[in-house]
């Protein structure tokens, strides 16, 4: 079995996340190659082959090209799984090759079945689907972090690629994110609030917590969207991805975007109404109890 | 110009899901349909296009499905699209992203659109490949995830949305397709006199089987709640109680208090 | 010698035509200065307010000549009711003595105006005339001096306060100056009986008879040209409420209370919907502008307005009427301001105090009714998410319906579904049903009904929110699709009598609802629990405590249900304190009006100053027998900080613990 990773390299830096490629090959049991759009002064630090092409002229998003690139390296590889991560690089690429190769491609996996299959969410991660392509072949892109990253190591051997530039499309540059005041990413102790918390004014009663607890405030998605809590807290794909000692989700039902922002935290506490609250899933210690009631109630006990 | 917009209509998410009897997709009982979040910002945009184009500006709106999905058909026609195309299936669920792009793709193609707007994904299935792959399948130029749109003669200005809050932008020239994502928009709700209007909207059904000419390329083999992740404790009780346990669990488990 | 006098007494029968003439010519300015009016009244929309003619006129005798309204609000209402009677004694007064001189006398050769009668008359006129000095001395005290808060001064008052006042005196110097002439010299007898005229009379005394009747010339002429004067300014002052507020005592609607227009939403002809400008209110609305008196009794009684939100129902009725004025096509909701409109609880507080019967709530509502089904607005994103919940989900949370049913769980209840025949059905409610602290008050109920050998059923998951929320912001659209929903349902079971434990659930079933089709006894738990201790078919054990008691709006307001949830917590043990505000006064606890759904993000909030007011009482225990309510006060009790000396309970929940086993 063969598998062609395809990692990622973003404002002129490889991503840690494309370790979690060869994780996957790994757990799948299959060769590897890789293929890069990157640049030859940061190589990923693994064996065999990669297929590097420079970012410098096949840029870094640029859909058309990259989709030659890697349909010329599948010629020459003809591997039976093209692997990407399910992320804003490999969710927008992907389809492109399957649809070029009319196989089957099978979307932020996150487990892999005896029967040929690989386990997928469904319902913003409440369900699970066990999918299988049709013919043997399939492109997949794989959750970030539901896989763990390959230790690092080795020397790969280089082929460098190129293609002509072309299509319809023109990349301009990238905007850069909303100023932080903060660096959830760097923090021990994540106190976040979600949407069960209520309403914005009871944000203090979280905020105190984290403090109590020498932590930071964090917020899902929802409580950012609603002006509850300034951008630079929030925890989630599209916000922060951290790795905290101590994670406290207040009143966070756990959407998945927020599950993989935080899932990799060494102790997850969850406060949630709700026992069957998707984050429980992942919760070290899921307190079935009203927020509003219980995180006041341990704040003082903590100050004592 | 001709605009389409896609849109499926989804459960609600707070639904509890239960597996149907041959065990590879949702049972419907108990379930509450809506339209799919992520198309609700497509809808908005490409009603927003429509207006700001003005004359001589067709908005079509599509959706597959049984006869339930006319509902939120209606919706979009209230929220501004000017016409609509029903693919009546029974049986959708059942159809992989590239059939459904392919029924979408085949829909289009002789119908002159020049911007096709989607949802970025799907809330149920969640693939984020059918608006990809009908522009694949259309050759139309494609970029995914966007928060921000902005068209001018013949170009397209997208913001995508990266991860860790930085966004990329591109300029695409049409014919273009865009999947749209939170953060896009805030869609409209329907006044009332366009509810009305939309129910005068015509809406051409079309039997899936006249138009669909492609086979599944993967297959859902199960469908079922996730397994529970072993180790985790789950408290109940009075809150005096539990504060404790915590306490007892942070001095234990974590370094945090001593 | 005879107790009569002569009128017309040194004036001279002369000046009769020509009064005459001045005085039809004044009445003719006022009708004039109405007359006028009537274009602006007509920019509104047709509306039926001549029908329960007979009732309507009893009513408007009630009210004007008893000052019923005016007098239930002592600060202002005392001097006003008794001006009124002393003032319309004296303009009676004056009219037997105009038809006693040029009817009477010249036609009839009777005169009434003489004898004991005439003692008595002087008397009585003598005395309302020093009354209504009184009145207006106190008026003008309250005015000028004391100034209540909020209580405006402008033209109008200098003008009416200095004008009556001035009829009145001079009326009692012209009198003093006729007596000091005549009767104190010639019958003094008779002059005991106009004790103030006696009293100016002995002032003018010194003067010669000559100087006295150029002085009684003069002030006679006076009197007269200010008397005119008045007549001519009703129609241009604030003095215009003499005829307009009266005429509101018969136009007030004589539909239930909290009755809105439904809206036909077959019909596809109509385009606009709620109002924009003054032409889509009703005539009544913009005749309302007219008929206040800015005595701001309601703003002093809106929650809104007493917690800081930019809501005066005051301002908004004289608003209409600016616009309805001066600037006919001008956008009405940009004038009142969309926060105003959203601030309101439509707690009825205003309607119910207003002494001029204005409808100010229901003009607030159309003007929703503009915002949301004509611009798709919303008073915050938290209310688009719920209202987007309750089409999806049939409830604001957002919460799967089919769960709807699941607190019943292990209940003795039956689901319509499975077994409708039932004695009562039990319309549950979206909060009873969802929210973890309401859910006690559908339990306890429920316990309540077993106790009492009633057979209730639910409508689990298919019961839908009642739409009371979305129809009071204004979206008359989704009310109707989900009303219509729950009565096909609920005649399909063919239920006898439905009762609620939500009051907003009860007005719209029992009300609302009728509008479209349902007409089926709904009834509020408070009175159903009380008839069936009444009966005895429920028997308490009763077990002492002390409360305080908040009437819900839609209960006490809006349904008159004061004395029955009293009862029955006095029944159970129970000794109350009353906070100031209570029964029809009683104070709002913000959650109205579709506020439930709404955060409060304006001035302080609403549930907090009415647990201030219950904390004030000094009892440990609020009762209320409202899901919102409950939900409002636990949070204002969190919030405010006063969890330490209050704690709310609902009714079902004290009645429930005290069962008789």
């Amino acid at each position: 079995m063969k598998t062609l990773l395809i990692g990622e390299y973003r404002e002129g830096k490889l991503l840690e996340s494309t370790y979690e490629l060869p994780g996957f090959a790994e757990k799948l049991g299959a060769e590897t190659a890789m293929l890069l759009v990157g640049d030859e002064s940061q190589l990923p630090v693994c064996n065999g082959t990669l297929y590097l092409a420079d970012a410098a002229t096949c840029g870094e998003y640029n859909p058309d090209l990259h989709k030659k690139l890697i349909l010329e390296t599948v010629q020459k590889e003809n591997p039976d799984y093209i692997v990407f991560l399910h992320s804003s690089y490999g969710w927008d690429l992907a389809p492109r090759i399957a649809a070029s190769l009319k196989i089957a491609q099978i979307s932020e996996v996150i487990g892999i079945q005896d029967d040929g299959s690989f386990e997928v969410g469904a319902c913003n991660g409440k369900m699970r689907r066990n999918v299988k392509p049709a013919a043997g072949r399939a492109v997949i892109t794989i959750q970030a972090g539901a896989f763990t990253a390959a230790e690092p190591g080795g020397t790969p051997t280089v082929l460098k690629v190129t293609a002509e530039s072309g299509g319809a499309l023109e990349f301009i540059g990238y905007e850069p994110a909303e100023k932080k005041e903060i660096d959830l990413a760097k923090a021990e102790v994540i106190v976040s609030a979600g949407r069960g918390v209520g309403k914005k004014d009871n944000i203090p009663v979280i905020a105190a917590l984290a403090k109590a607890l020498g932590g930071e405030l964090g917020a899902s998605r929802p409580v950012v969207d609603a002006e509850w809590i300034a951008h630079d807290h929030q925890v989630g794909t599209t916000g922060q991805t951290v790795s905290p000692k101590l994670y406290v989700a207040c009143g966070i039902s756990g959407a998945i975007q927020h599950l993989a922002g935080m899932k990799k935290s060494d102790f997850i506490i969850a406060i949630n109404k709700d026992k069957d609250a998707p984050i429980g899933e992942i919760a070290d210690v899921l307190v079935v109890a009203d927020v509003m009631q219980f995180v006041p109630a341990l704040t003082a006990k903590i100050a004592k | 110009m001709k605009l389409l917009v896609c849109i499926k209509q989804v459960p609600d998410l707070e639904s509890r899901f239960k597996p149907d009897a041959a065990g590879v997709w949702y049972n419907e009982t108990d379930l509450a349909f809506r339209m799919n979040e992520y198309d609700e910002y497509a809808v908005e945009q490409a009603v927003q296009l429509r207006e700001k184009l003005g004359e001589g500006t067709e908005l079509t709106v599509i959706s597959i499905g049984p006869d339930r999905v006319v509902e939120t058909i209606k919706k979009a026609l209230a929220m501004g699209c000017d016409n609509a195309a029903h693919i009546q299936d029974p049986a959708a669920s059942g159809k992989d992203p590239w059939q459904i792009a392919s029924i979408i793709a085949a829909y289009s193609k002789d119908k002159g659109f020049e911007i096709i707007f989607t949802g970025m994904q799907s809330q149920d299935r969640g693939s984020a490949q059918v608006g990809v792959t009908i522009a694949e399948q259309l050759g139309f130029a494609c970029t995914t995830t966007i928060v921000g749109f902005d068209y001018d003669n013949g170009a397209i200005t997208a913001k995508r949305e990266l991860e860790g809050g930085i966004k990329g932008v591109v300029k695409l020239k049409i014919p273009a397709l865009v999947t749209c994502q939170l953060g896009l928009n805030t869609p409209r709700y329907p006044t009332l006199p366009n509810i009305m209007k939309a129910k005068r909207k015509e809406i051409v059904v079309i039997p899936v089987a006249d138009i669909l000419r492609e086979e599944a390329l993967a297959a859902t083999v199960s469908f079922h709640p996730p397994a529970k992740k072993g180790g985790g404790i789950v408290l109940e009780g009075d809150v005096a109680d539990l504060v404790e346990k915590v306490i007892a669990i942070l001095k234990d488990k974590t370094a945090v208090l001593r | 010698m005879e107790a009569t006098r002569q009128i017309y007494w040194n004036i001279g029968h002369g000046v009769v035509m020509p009064m005459y003439v001045l005085a039809f010519a004044a009445i003719g300015v006022m009708v004039w200065g109405f007359w006028q009016r009537l274009p602006v009244w007509r920019q509104g929309k047709a509306l039926n307010r001549f029908d329960h003619f007979d009732e309507r006129v009893k009513r408007m005798i009630d009210e004007v000549f008893g000052q019923t309204k005016i007098y239930r609000v002592t600060d202002g209402g005392i001097f006003h009711a008794i001006f009124f009677w002393s003032f319309l004694i004296l303009f009676v007064g004056t009219m037997l003595v105009m038809i006693q001189a040029d009817f009477f006398t010249p036609v009839l050769d009777v005169n009434l105006l003489s004898g004991e009668f005439y003692k008595a008359f002087s008397l009585l006129l003598d005395v309302a005339g020093i009354l209504a000095i009184i009145m207006l001395a106190g008026l003008f005290i309250r005015r000028f001096i004391t100034k209540p808060k909020g209580l405006e001064i402008v033209r109008d008052d200098y003008i009416v306060l200095q004008l009556l006042f001035a009829i009145l005196v001079t009326g009692f110097l012209i009198e003093g100056v006729r007596m000091a002439a005549t009767e104190i010299q010639q019958n003094p007898a008779l002059a005991r009986y106009s004790p103030a005229g006696l009293l100016v009379g002995q002032l003018f005394s010194p003067l010669t008879v000559g100087a006295l009747l150029v002085t009684h010339k003069i002030l006679w002429w006076l009197h007269f040209v200010l008397v005119l004067g008045f007549f001519c300014a009703i129609p241009y002052t604030k003095l215009r409420h003499i005829f307009t507020t009266s005429a509101n005592a018969f136009l007030a609607p004589f539909e239930p209370k909290g009755s809105i227009a439904t809206i036909n939403m077959e019909d596809d002809t109509i385009e606009q919907f709620g109002a924009v400008t003054i032409q889509d209110l009703t005539w009544k609305d913009i005749f309302d502008a007219d008929a206040c008196t800015s005595c701001k009794r309601c703003q002093d009684r809106c929650p809104a307005y007493a917690t800081d939100k930019p809501l005066s129902p005051m301002k908004i009725v004289k608003q209409i009427g600016e616009l309805a004025d001066g600037n006919p096509g001008g956008n009405l909701i940009e004038t009142v301001s969309q926060e105003a409109l959203w601030s309101c609880t439509t707690c009825r507080a205003c309607q119910n105090i207003c002494p001029a019967n204005i409808e100010h709530v229901n003009k607030i509502i159309e003007m929703r009714r503009n915002l949301t089904l004509m611009e798709g607005a919303f008073p915050g994103d938290e209310v688009r998410t719920a209202v987007s919940n309750i089409e999806v989900n049939g409830n604001p949370f957002g919460l799967a319906y089919a769960a709807r049913g699941d607190w019943a769980d292990g209940l003795q209840l039956s689901v319509m579904e499975q077994d409708a025949d039932v004695d009562i059905l039990y319309f549950v409610g979206c909060y009873a049903s969802f929210d973890k602290r309401n859910q006690t008050i559908a339990r306890n109920f429920i316990t309540i009904c077993n106790a009492a050998g009633v057979k209730v059923g639910i409508l689990g998951k298919e019961e839908k929110c009642c739409g009371e929320p979305v129809r009071k912001l204004g979206n008359e659209y989704l009310y109707q699709m989900t009303a219509n929903e729950n009565i096909e349902l609920i005649k399909a079971y063919n239920v006898k009598k439905i009762v609620t434990t939500c009051p907003h659930c009860f007005n719209t079933l029992a009300r609302d609802y009728k509008d479209l089709g349902l007409d089926i006894p709904v009834e509020h738990y408070s009175t159903y629990i009380n008839t069936l201790m009444d009966t005895n078919r429920l028997k308490l054990t009763p077990e002492p405590f002390s409360f305080t008691y908040h009437d819900s709006c839609y209960i006490g307001r809006y349904m008159d249900i004061i004395e029955q949830p009293r009862n029955i917590l006095l029944q159970a043990g129970g000794s109350i304190t009353e906070m100031d505000k209570n029964g029809y006064d009683s104070f709002c606890c913000g959650a109205g009006g579709g506020r439930i759904i709404a955060e409060e993000k304006l001035g302080s909030k609403i549930s907090e100053a009415r647990i201030k007011m219950a904390v004030d009482t000094g009892t440990p225990l609020l009762v209320s027998n409202c899901p919102f309510c409950l939900t409002m006060f636990e949070d204002g009790i969190k919030t405010g900080g006063a969890e330490e000396q209050i704690k709310v309970r609902d009714l079902a929940e004290i009645v429930a613990e005290r069962i008789t086993a």
